[in-house]
């Protein structure tokens, strides 16, 4: 029906981009390692040799560009695409199970957006098709079929001839959920992010020891120091408290203007400064929900919520667990899913643990601990003895898993919570369950305790929520719920 | 509650032929050590503390894990669910309910099939179920039975 098209030329330069990006690590080795040694006419090698690459690449980008087509025919979103080996798929409508819709800050410049389409078979390593960079009307048009072929099984023919007159349409918003700056910044601060921006940082440095010479520069200032511990320190925290900054305004840039809307049985999340993204996502594919509170966000009385989602591809992590509110008041969250989810009752009595398997949480800390404090204070002469502060710690940490766990049938629903840093709870509807577990240890067995599992399927993998030494009968309980099949 | 089928009693035979199998690698290293405890005339206790772990292995690995592992495993295939019971100390029972089968499997390899036996493999939209050792014509059956009860259930993914 309509022709075929090409993407926006900007396709051809992201996808070089992309290209560079891969190579960039084994370039840098390269250029690092490669000519080390070699004088005269070999030594200019690698500077010939990367421009060489890039322009490579860029003319591979080109012809990629070229290569690709895409036309909305039958029914079918149909994609040829490949420089070398010619590749076309074809996608029905209404096998589509999501369309997400990303603006990079290529694209924004340009006033493109990328489109990922998602079927439930989305395996492979990347999602189903992706178009690269299209107009926003463009992008707009597809996701209008998409959405008629939806809710009406067929394409009306209008949608897909005519251009769509401007972009505002009636559609029917029932609720929205918006996060405030306050919170958007409570949330960043919070994030266990931090840790990982500083490791990375430190891996960084390490690596480049023998570029920098870290020696040269530190023996200076080393007599200096050795005075000084505490101006070591001082660096110390500064560091730290920059990798904080660094990774709290990363967090900032990606989840601002987070905002949910629910547009009849469909969830749309937008969010993003730089990078703009808005997902879609049919109510009836969600798996379960998850409730999250890490060990700073839980005395604010702030959680994060989750949704699992059975669409996704397996390497794009993010798109499996949908954040549905990223930092959210505990006691807020009942009242956003009834009106997103009415499905889940979040606000149910939960059922603690038995006190006798307080003692084997205590003894699973105390296994590990013992032993490596008694290692490490032996070793280590005077300093080693501080491992011993590990067992206060440990103890309270065991007490904190212990009491983080518990579990709750209501109706349909079972809920599953526990604790490993973040207090974890899972809400699952008994028809999403694709299976139960129970397991009992010899040592369970003898206090007549349980460890039971729940799975649901979670972009193309399962995912599990445990809740670990509850009275054996419960684990009964919950299994035989289970075995109830409404009829 | 507890499953009640056990799996083929010829399972046995072949868990234990694995456990040989593996006995023998490991026997192959420990002769090594002996011979190089021998060479170097370290002090003879350690050949023989070798030569009794290998032993002490060699009971576990054929006779005490295949034994435990068999009276363990347990299955039934009711017309709503499935279950399974596994393990060796830790005992696990997994649940499965027929509605969420999406495709059953039967596949041998070359020792299931020496004993006439296969194993058969359930799969739901996220997790794989085994049930190991069985014989062919009970897990021919079983597949039929559980894609036919699968089918008749059909409920909303």
């Amino acid at each position: 029906m309509s022709e075929s098209k090409r993407l926006h030329p900007v396709a051809a330069v992201s996808s070089a981009i992309k290209l560079i990006k891969d190579a960039l690590i084994p370039l840098v080795i390269f250029i690092l390692f490669g000519g080390g040694g070699v004088s005269g006419r070999w030594a200019m090698f690698e500077f010939i040799a990367i421009p060489v690459f890039i322009l490579l690449f860029v003319g591979y980008g080109i012809l990629d560009w070229l290569r690709f087509t895409y036309r909305i025919e039958a029914g079918e979103l149909r994609i040829e695409s490949g420089v070398f080996i010619r590749k076309k798929r074809y996608i029905r409508f209404e096998r589509i199970h999501s369309l997400d819709k990303t603006e990079g800050i290529l694209q924004r410049l340009f006033g493109l957006v990328k489109l990922k389409v998602e079927t439930a078979g989305s395996s492979g390593d990347q999602a189903d098709a992706t178009l690269t960079a299209i107009s926003k009307n463009e992008a707009e048009r597809i996701n209008r079929i998409f959405h008629e072929v939806k809710s009406s099984g067929k394409i009306a023919s209008a949608a897909e001839t005519q251009e769509i007159q401007g972009v505002e349409k009636t559609e029917e918003i029932q609720s929205v959920f918006q996060q405030s700056f306050r919170e958007l910044f409570i949330m960043a601060a919070t994030s266990g992010g931090v840790g990982v921006v500083f490791s990375g940082a430190l891996a960084f440095f390490g690596q480049f020891e023998e570029i920098i010479p870290y020696t040269r520069l530190f023996t200076g200032f080393e007599q200096f120091a050795k005075g000084s511990v505490a101006f070591i320190a001082i660096i110390v925290v500064f560091g730290l408290l920059f990798a904080y900054l660094i990774a709290t305004a990363g967090i900032v840039l990606k989840y601002a203007f987070f905002t949910v809307k629910k547009n009849e049985d469909k969830i749309v999340i937008s969010r993003g400064l730089l990078e703009r993204r808005q997902l879609t996502i049919p109510l009836e594919k969600v798996q379960a929900i998850r409730i999250t509170e890490n060990l700073i966000r839980q005395p604010l009385g702030y959680a994060s919520v989750y949704v699992e989602y059975a669409g996704g591809s397996i390497l794009d992590k993010e798109s499996s667990h949908i954040m549905l509110f990223p930092l959210i008041k505990k006691e807020k969250i009942q009242e956003m899913i009834r009106q997103f989810i009415p499905e889940y009752e979040i606000q149910v009595q939960v059922n603690p643990l038995p006190k006798r398997s307080f003692k084997r949480y205590q003894f699973r800390v105390w296994l590990i601990i013992i032993p490596a404090a008694a290692i490490c204070s032996y070793l280590y002469q005077p300093w080693g003895y501080l491992s011993l502060l590990f067992m206060p710690l440990g103890a309270s940490w065991a007490y904190l898993c212990y009491r983080g766990a518990g579990w709750n049938i209501t109706g349909n629903q079972l809920q599953l919570r526990s604790r490993f840093f973040s207090k974890q709870t899972f809400i699952f509807q008994k028809k999403r369950i694709q299976a139960v577990y129970s397991e009992v240890s010899p040592f369970q067995k003898r206090a007549n305790l349980a460890s039971v599992s729940a799975v649901v399927k979670s972009g193309a993998g399962p995912r599990a929520g445990k809740v670990v030494d509850l009275e054996a009968e419960d684990s009964d309980r919950i299994k035989e719920w289970f075995f109830e099949r409404k009829n | 509650m507890t499953p009640q089928k056990h799996i083929s009693e010829k399972a046995l035979k072949v868990w234990r032929l694995t456990g040989l199998f593996i006995s023998i690698a490991c026997w192959a290293v420990m002769i090594a050590a002996v011979v190089v405890i021998l060479i170097f005339d370290w002090p003879l206790w350690l050949a023989v503390g070798i030569g009794l772990l290998a032993m002490f292995f060699a009971y576990i690995a054929i006779y005490l894990v295949p034994l435990i592992r068999w009276k363990r495993w347990r299955y039934d295939v009711r017309e709503t669910e499935i279950e399974i019971q596994s393990g060796l100390l830790i005992i696990k029972r997994t649940l499965v309910p027929m509605v969420r089968v999406q495709h059953v499997d039967t596949k041998h390899g070359p020792l299931l099939r020496k004993y006439g036996l296969a194993s058969v493999e359930i799969s739901t939209a996220a997790t794989i179920h085994e049930i190991p050792a069985l014989d062919i014509s009970e897990a021919d059956n079983l597949r039929f039975y559980i894609s036919k009860m699968a089918s008749v259930v059909e409920e909303d993914v």
